[in-house]
């Protein structure tokens, strides 16, 4: 595994954009202390931020420190396995195609910007956009998983066309905006016009507080979809926590956002869980 | 060198600089220059001269703003020592602009759609536009008092009005978009003209007074370039017979129909099984008729946005591709719409529209009266115009090229059938001599002496697509700017415009409209001298 310790004090933005786990399992550690990376508007070699120790030919990268400062961590990567070892900056995972990335800390806006595939485990809280879609893009994240432990801000899902998005805590408002199809599953509370615009999806509340819905929702009945369960299988497999209560419930369904295609549709867990 | 307007088609000669002019060559052999440039087995023609663009002003700006995805995506232009950054997509940014016009050889362009009240901004981005001359057309075929002049049979108001508008705006030609057809669509919804005859309400004016009336002004004016018109109709099948009947309705007045490719369309409206080519029909009649020129707007294929003064085409194309729409309506003056379009190979009706553009080049016999655009970006960026050069030399790569598009456009079309391959001497009619000569520019288009020293040195290679992008020298006002593609001094460049004589008495009339309907003062519309930057007016007569 590569370890690079994140030794530098700058409060302009540093940008790793294009050091990923496939570009370094075959450079030499000289070339990628030499590898050019963006503080601000200059260029600087990566050895000026960053202590280069390890292995990167198993195309696994450490990063370690407060990372907080350092975007685009993960970006566009295709395969291998990208750990954080601290907080993490914005656009974490962006683009990316494959591989891995954990972050054992927060991370800031934009996780999986536009993803299309792999997996990001923010095991502490997350920003806002998860898996959302770049100002302009017709299509958010298109495949893939976000798990998010903790809490995340406002438009999770912005424009979501594929995958699943798991956020343990609450999220901030309008999750879910302008959704094109894929899952959201929400553990926590929810802010405000859950699934505004939504087109197609589901978007699940599991938590103990139903949100207020807009008035282009249509309650559609109750269930207990088992689907949903397979999803609470996989989330567990993959080392999420899945709180109790969740299945076997009661879910209330609607179908909506009917300002857009109106496709579709939100589970609200009923509480007390049926069961 | 080629020098078509002085019938010199391949023959080795000098030419001699001085002050940013050609001169002749002095009489004194003991006269040496100060610096020489040696082009010896290069191919020398006066730089490209693009006639119809869209590069400058809030439409372009509005298409900058709406695509940031494109903007994100596409090639970045890094800032150098000598040049500015910036972006590209299909609406690059103000420098970039300039920078790729110049690296691929072009020196003058000029922007075709601009609202008069919005020519201050214009002039802004036009002057960080570097390396280029530029200029541009005022949409007139839309305003209300020149509808108003017509409505009230006062052809003498009109004129001077033109004049007058023109000098304001510091503009170039009269430029006429969907003539009527836009302003009812700004009464009605989804309004539009239909053909020329149809009426606009309010000022029971037909889109067929507007285009002769305004026509007839701006000749009596003796402008340089008198009227420039997108027709009514665009991109409808069956609109050949729209765009025959605005060539009838010119007469023998001198008129340029431009991106002509978008209507020449036969078939029935909405019936895309009988949608056809009509350029043997219409390229007949502009072989007969010397007072017509037109450019082509070729479409290439790929993703684009489009964007013009035709407010219903706008709200048309967004509705066909389903994406963002941007719609403006510029108070007493002008529409504007925007959508990214994109433009597929596998569609019948997009190569039908790539076909059709190629026959036009193909079709009309003399090239001195079609002019090569894109449309910029309509059709697609200015930076394909070697793709079509090589399209109109190579007649083999063109026929390989029929054979990767849609195979309906061999019977809809002649385009497989023609033989005819562009020389060298004809390409340089065609990208610059031709469009400097129905812009009436002088001092464009040629290297004889007078002429701005504005000069693109190529090397000769078979491949003419590889021969045209990227130029060995590009020299603007008699300086080195380009040398193999790269920048090497940065130029303002200088707005063409003209100042058309006028009564001035008109005024009290027009103060008089502007108080009562503008959002804008009078004596606040107007651009000032003192607003423009290097510039030179182009006389009129």
């Amino acid at each position: 595994m590569l370890t690079l310790q994140y030794n530098a004090s700058t409060l302009v933005p540093v940008e790793v954009e294009g050091l990923t786990p496939t570009l370094v399992r075959n450079m030499s550690l000289p070339d990628i202390e030499r590898f050019e990376i963006f503080n601000g508007n200059h260029k600087l070699p990566l050895a000026e931020f960053f202590t280069v120790t390890g292995d990167p030919s198993d195309a696994r990268i450490q990063f370690e420190g407060e990372l907080q400062g350092v975007h685009w961590i993960g970006a566009q990567m295709t395969e291998g396995e990208v750990q954080v070892r601290g907080n993490a900056g914005r656009h974490v995972g962006s683009e990316m195609t494959g591989g891995t990335i954990h972050v054992h800390g927060n991370a800031g806006d934009w996780v999986g910007g536009e993803m299309h595939g792999g997996l990001i485990h923010i095991h502490g809280n997350a920003g806002h956009l998860i898996g959302a879609a770049y100002r302009g893009s017709a299509k958010g994240m298109t495949d893939g998983t976000i798990l998010i432990d903790g809490s995340a801000g406002n438009e999770v899902g912005h424009t979501l066309r594929r995958g699943l998005i798991a956020i343990g805590g609450s999220c901030g408002d309008f999750v879910g905006f302008s959704m094109l199809a894929g899952t959201v599953l929400l553990f926590g509370d929810s802010g405000i016009r859950p699934a505004a615009g939504m087109r197609r999806g589901t978007v699940a509340f599991l938590g103990d507080k139903p949100p207020a819905l807009l008035g282009t929702f249509f309650r559609s009945g109750v269930s207990q979809p088992l689907f949903l369960s397979l999803y609470l299988q996989q989330l567990r497999q993959l080392g999420f926590e899945v709180p109790a209560g969740c299945w076997p419930a009661n879910y209330r369904m609607f179908r909506g956002d009917h300002v857009a295609l109106g496709r579709g549709e939100l589970l609200i867990r009923e509480t007390p869980a049926a069961g | 060198m080629y020098d078509p307007l002085h019938g010199v088609d391949g023959q080795v000669r000098d030419i001699w600089i001085r002050d940013g002019r050609i001169v002749d060559a002095p009489s004194d052999p003991a006269v040496r220059p100060d610096k020489v440039l040696d082009a010896a087995g290069l191919v020398v023609m006066p730089g490209g001269v693009d006639m119809h663009c869209h590069i400058a002003g809030p439409k372009v700006n509005a298409a900058r703003k709406m695509r940031p995805e494109e903007k994100r995506k596409a090639e970045h232009i890094m800032r150098t020592s000598k040049t500015r950054s910036g972006t590209m997509g299909s609406t690059p940014s103000t420098f970039a602009t300039g920078y790729k016009y110049a690296g691929m050889g072009y020196t003058t362009a000029f922007d075709a759609a601009t609202p008069p009240l919005a020519a201050r901004h214009v002039h802004e981005e036009l002057e960080d536009t570097p390396c280029i001359d530029k200029g541009f057309f005022v949409l007139m075929g839309n305003n209300h008092y020149i509808m108003r002049s017509i409505q009230r049979k006062e052809p003498e108001r009109l004129k001077t009005f033109i004049a007058w508008l023109l000098g304001a705006a510091k503009g170039y030609a009269p430029k006429l978009v969907n003539p009527g057809g836009v302003e009812v669509w700004k009464q009605l919804p989804s309004g539009n003209v239909h053909g020329l005859d149809e009426n606009v309400e309010h000022y029971d004016v037909t889109p067929r007074q507007i285009i002769e009336a305004t026509a007839r002004g701006a000749n009596e004016l003796k402008l340089p370039h008198p009227v420039h018109i997108h027709a009514n109709n665009l991109g409808m099948p069956g609109n050949w017979a729209t765009t025959l009947e605005t060539m009838k309705t010119l007469g023998d007045t001198r008129g340029h129909l431009t991106h002509i490719q978008f209507h020449s369309y036969g078939g029935g409206v909405g019936d895309q099984d009988t949608f056809n080519s009509k350029v043997v029909e219409l390229a007949e009649y502009v072989n007969t008729h010397p007072n017509l020129t037109i450019d082509v707007g070729q479409v290439l294929f790929g993703k684009t946005t489009s964007m013009t003064g035709d407010g219903p085409l706008g709200y048309y194309l967004s509705n066909i591709y389903h994406t963002k729409w941007f719609s403006a309506d510029v108070e007493m003056e002008a529409g504007c719409g925007i959508a990214p379009i994109e433009y597929r190979d596998k569609s019948l009706v997009h190569s039908l529209q790539w076909a059709i553009g190629l026959e036009w080049y193909l079709l009309v016999k003399d090239p001195w009266r079609v002019a090569m655009s894109t449309d910029h970006p309509n059709g697609g960026s200015f930076l394909a115009y070697p793709q079509i050069i090589q399209l109109l030399m190579d007649r083999t790569f063109r026929e390989e090229a029929i054979k990767q598009v849609h195979p309906a456009v061999r019977e809809r079309s002649t385009l497989a059938e023609l033989t005819r391959e562009y020389t060298l001497y004809e390409i340089c009619i065609i990208t610059r001599s031709g469009p400097a000569k129905i812009l009436g520019l002088a001092n464009k288009g040629h290297l004889g002496p007078g002429a701005d020293a504005d000069i693109t040195i190529y090397m000769p290679n078979d491949d003419k697509r590889v021969m045209f992008e990227m130029p060995r020298f590009v020299i603007k006002d008699g300086r080195v700017i380009v040398e193999q593609g790269e920048i090497r001094e940065v130029t303002t460049g200088k707005l063409l415009h003209v100042a058309p004589g006028y009564d001035t008495s008109i005024e009290t009339d027009i103060a008089e409209w502007f108080e009562k309907y503008y959002s804008v003062r009078f004596r606040n519309y107007p651009v000032s001298d003192d607003y423009l930057h290097d510039h030179e007016i182009i006389g009129c007569g």
